[in-house]
C-alpha cells in the first residue's frame, strides 16, 4: 500500500516539467520487486533485509517529500494568481505538511527583471502571499508559513529573455524549522 | 542677477562659434519616433533658458598654491560645464589670455563673465580665492575664499566642488550640486548588492556598506550625514539607518511579519516614512529614528503603498500604489497626516501604463519618476508640476531605458539608472536643457539616491566674505 503510494508521489515529482531547474537529483527508480523470484533465504536474513529495505525505502520517501515540499512555482508576467500547474503542486505540499506537524517554510516570492526595483518587491511578495494564502485555505497553520519578498534581485537565471523571465517569476520554498522531522503524506 | 544681456554684434569669427553654441538646442526638443504617453507633453519641464558665456582664467598660485591651482581649476572649470547654466570658455590660447582681465576682449567676445582663482599656500591646506568679473558692468562683481585642504585629502575634490556651488550661487542666485554624492545599489559578480556612492561629477567611486546580501533603495538624510536602506541581513528585509561618518547602524523594529522597504526621510531628519508590505495588509509607516520610537501608521490597505517620498515642507508625501488592483501602479499624493490619495500619474483607464519610483524635488514643486504606456516599452523618466493650479506632465528622457530617478540639490538634475545601446549605468539627465550626462558605466549600479548639498557652511563663507 505504501508502496505503490510512494510510486505515485515519484510518478508526480518526476512528471512535473520544471523538475530540470531543481538541484536535487530525480529520485532513483523504485526497487525491483525481487522478493517473488529470488530463493527463499534463511529467516533472519529475511527480516535483516527487509528492516533494511524499509529503511531504504523510508528514507527515499522523505527525500522525495523534501524535494517536493522545496519544488518551486511560476507566474505569469505581472500575474500573482496561482496557475492550474501550480496547484497541483501545491496540494502535494499541503500533504506533506499535514503529516508533517514541526515543518515550517519560508516562501520567497521572485520576480523578472522587467518591473521596477522597487514595485517587483511588492510584486514578489504579492506572489508569496498568494502561496501563503492557498496552503492556509488547504488547512496549513498560518503560523508555519513566512513570506518574503526578493522582487527581482535574486534571479534563477541571469539572461534576459522570455525562458528566463518565465524561470524567474516563481516562489521558493525553504524549510526553516523540522528539516530532519519531514514526513511522506500519510495514509 | 543680470541675466538677461542685450544682444551683441560679432567681432571675431570665435565668438560666432560661441553664438552658435548658445543658440543651439541642446536638448530633444521634438523628438520623433518615440514612444508617447497619451496626455504628456513631450520635452523639458522649463522654458529654455540663456545660458551666460563665462570664461574660466588659468588659475594662479602663491606662496606654494601653485601646484594644486591647475587642479583645482580643472575640478570647477568641469563643474560649471556639468551644472548646464553656462557656456564655459576655458582652455583659451595664450594669446588671447593676459594677466589682467581685458574687458574689451571679453565683451568682443560676448562673455558675460569672468572667472579668475588663486590658491595661496596657508599654515594647513591653501586658501582659492575666486573673482567673479561682470564683463558688462566692468567689476568684480564678487569674490570670496574657500578653504582647500591638501591634494591628498579625501576633502580635497569637495572642497572644490564647495567653491563651484559658489560660482553657481553668486550668478543665479539658487543652488547648485557640485558638492553633493550619489548612492546607490550596487550588484556584485556573486549577485549581491552593496551600497556605494560616487561624486556628482563621477570621481570618487567608494563602498559604503559590506553586508555581502542584499541592499537596496538608498535614501539620503536630510544632513547628508546619514543614510536609511533595506537589507536582507537577517535573511528579511529590514530598514536600517547608517551613520555615514561612523558606520553605526540603527534597524527599525519588527513590529509585525512583512517586508520593511523602500524608507525615506522627513525633511525634519529625524523621522522617516517607509512601507511594510505581507499578509494581504500593506501600508506606509512613520517611525522617530532619533528617539527610536513613535513608530504609526498612516494608510493602509489590502494592496500595496510603497516608495513614499516627502514634500520639501514634510506637509506631503507621493508614494506609489497598485491600489486600482489592475496590476499597474500608479503615482499618488497625499497629505502627511494621511488622508484621501490623489493620482498624480497620467492614467487612462483600461490602459496599460505602468508608473513607478516617485521623487519629490527638495526645491519647488516637482515630483519625478518613471513609467511606460504600453507594456515592453522601456521606463521613461517624467516630471509632474505639482504647484497650486498646475498638473502639467511632461516626458523627460526618451533614447534607450531610464529608471528610479532622483532629483539634485538644485531641483534641476536627476539621477537615473539607465541603459543605452552602448551600455548601462547612472546617468544625469538635466530637466532644463535636457542635456544627458554619463555618471558611471561598466558597473550594475540602481536605485540612485542624490544627496543634499554637502557644502553647509556655503552660504556662511559667502557672507563672511563680504558678497
Amino acid at each position: 500500500m505504501m508502496h505503490s503510494r510512494l510510486i505515485l508521489v515519484a510518478f508526480l515529482v518526476a512528471s512535473v516539467p520544471l523538475t530540470a531547474c531543481r538541484r536535487e537529483q530525480p529520485p532513483p527508480p523504485p526497487p525491483p520487486a525481487e522478493e517473488t523470484t529470488s530463493e527463499p533465504a534463511p529467516q533472519e536474513d529475511r527480516d535483516d533485509d527487509e528492516a533494511r529495505r524499509a529503511a531504504e525505502e523510508r528514507a527515499r520517501a522523505v527525500a522525495e517529500a523534501r524535494g517536493a515540499l522545496e519544488q518551486r512555482v511560476h507566474f505569469d508576467y505581472d500575474e500573482s494568481t496561482i496557475r492550474p500547474d501550480t496547484e497541483r503542486i501545491l496540494l502535494e505540499k499541503v500533504e506533506i505538511l499535514q503529516a508533517s506537524p514541526d515543518v515550517r517554510l519560508r516562501i520567497e516570492g521572485h520576480c523578472d527583471e522587467r518591473g521596477s526595483v522597487e514595485y517587483n518587491l511588492a510584486l514578489g511578495n504579492r506572489r508569496a502571499e498568494a502561496v501563503r494564502q492557498f496552503l492556509v485555505n488547504y488547512g496549513i497553520d498560518e503560523s508555519r508559513l513566512e513570506t518574503v519578498s526578493y522582487g527581482q534581485e535574486r534571479p534563477l537565471v541571469a539572461e534576459s529573455n522570455e525562458s528566463a523571465w518565465a524561470q524567474n517569476r516563481r516562489a521558493e520554498f525553504i524549510v526553516t524549522a523540522g528539516g530532519d522531522q519531514i514526513n511522506p503524506p500519510s495514509e | 542677477m543680470r541675466l538677461l544681456r542685450v544682444e551683441r554684434t560679432a567681432a571675431l569669427p570665435f565668438m560666432a562659434l560661441l553664438a552658435v553654441l548658445i543658440l543651439l538646442p541642446s536638448g530633444p526638443v521634438e523628438a520623433q519616433d518615440v514612444e508617447r504617453f497619451p496626455g504628456v507633453s513631450l520635452g523639458l519641464t522649463y522654458e529654455a533658458r540663456y545660458r551666460p558665456p563665462i570664461a574660466i582664467l588659468p588659475f594662479t598660485g602663491r606662496f606654494g598654491g601653485q601646484e594644486v591651482a591647475s587642479r583645482v581649476e580643472s575640478i570647477i572649470s568641469r563643474d560649471l560645464r556639468y551644472s548646464n547654466r553656462f557656456v564655459v570658455v576655458d582652455s583659451l590660447p595664450d594669446g588671447i589670455v593676459g594677466s589682467e582681465v581685458d574687458w574689451g576682449l571679453w565683451d568682443d567676445m560676448g562673455v558675460d563673465w569672468v572667472l579668475t582663482g588663486r590658491v595661496e599656500g596657508s599654515g594647513q591646506g591653501y586658501v582659492l580665492v575666486l573673482e567673479l568679473h561682470d564683463v558688462v558692468f566692468r567689476e568684480v562683481a564678487e569674490e570670496g575664499r574657500f578653504t582647500i585642504p591638501e591634494a591628498a585629502s579625501d576633502r580635497f575634490r569637495m572642497a572644490s566642488h564647495i567653491a563651484s556651488d559658489g560660482v553657481v550661487q553668486w550668478v543665479f542666485d539658487e543652488p547648485g550640486m557640485a558638492a553633493s554624492r550619489i548612492l546607490f545599489s550596487r550588484i556584485g559578480e556573486d549577485g549581491n548588492q552593496d551600497l556605494w556612492a560616487i561624486d556628482s561629477d563621477g570621481e570618487n567611486l567608494r563602498r559604503v556598506t559590506n553586508h555581502r546580501t542584499v541592499s537596496l533603495s538608498p535614501e539620503w538624510s536630510p544632513d547628508g550625514r546619514r543614510v536609511v536602506y533595506t537589507a536582507y541581513k537577517t535573511g528579511l528585509p529590514r530598514i536600517y539607518e547608517m551613520d555615514l561618518d561612523t558606520g553605526r547602524e540603527k534597524k527599525v523594529p519588527a513590529v509585525r511579519s512583512g517586508d520593511y522597504i523602500t524608507p525615506s526621510y522627513h525633511p525634519d531628519g529625524d523621522r522617516i516614512a517607509f512601507s511594510i508590505v505581507g499578509g494581504g495588509q500593506s501600508g506606509i509607516y512613520l517611525y522617530d529614528l532619533e528617539r527610536e520610537c513613535c513608530l504609526e501608521n498612516l494608510i493602509e490597505g489590502r494592496w500595496e503603498d510603497i516608495s513614499p517620498s516627502f514634500s520639501p515642507d514634510g506637509s506631503r508625501i507621493t508614494f506609489n500604489s497598485n491600489r486600482l488592483g489592475l496590476g499597474v501602479p500608479q503615482i499618488y499624493t497625499m497629505s502627511a497626516n494621511g488622508g484621501e490619495p490623489r493620482l498624480l500619474s497620467p492614467f487612462i483607464y483600461g490602459s496599460p501604463s505602468y508608473f513607478t519610483s516617485p521623487d519629490w524635488s527638495g526645491v519647488g514643486d516637482r515630483i519625478a519618476f518613471h513609467g511606460r504606456a504600453e507594456r515592453g516599452q522601456p521606463y521613461q523618466i517624467l516630471v509632474a508640476e505639482v504647484g497650486a493650479g498646475n498638473n502639467r506632465v511632461v516626458q523627460l528622457t526618451f533614447d534607450g531605458r531610464n529608471e528610479d530617478p532622483s532629483w539634485a540639490p538644485d531641483g534641476r538634475h536627476l539621477v537615473v539608472a539607465g541603459e543605452r545601446s552602448w551600455g548601462r549605468g547612472l546617468f544625469v539627465v538635466d530637466a532644463v536643457t535636457g542635456n544627458v550626462r554619463q555618471l558611471l558605466t561598466g558597473v550594475r549600479a540602481q536605485l540612485p539616491s542624490w544627496s543634499p548639498s554637502l557644502a553647509p557652511k556655503v552660504e556662511a563663507e559667502l557672507r563672511a566674505s563680504g558678497s
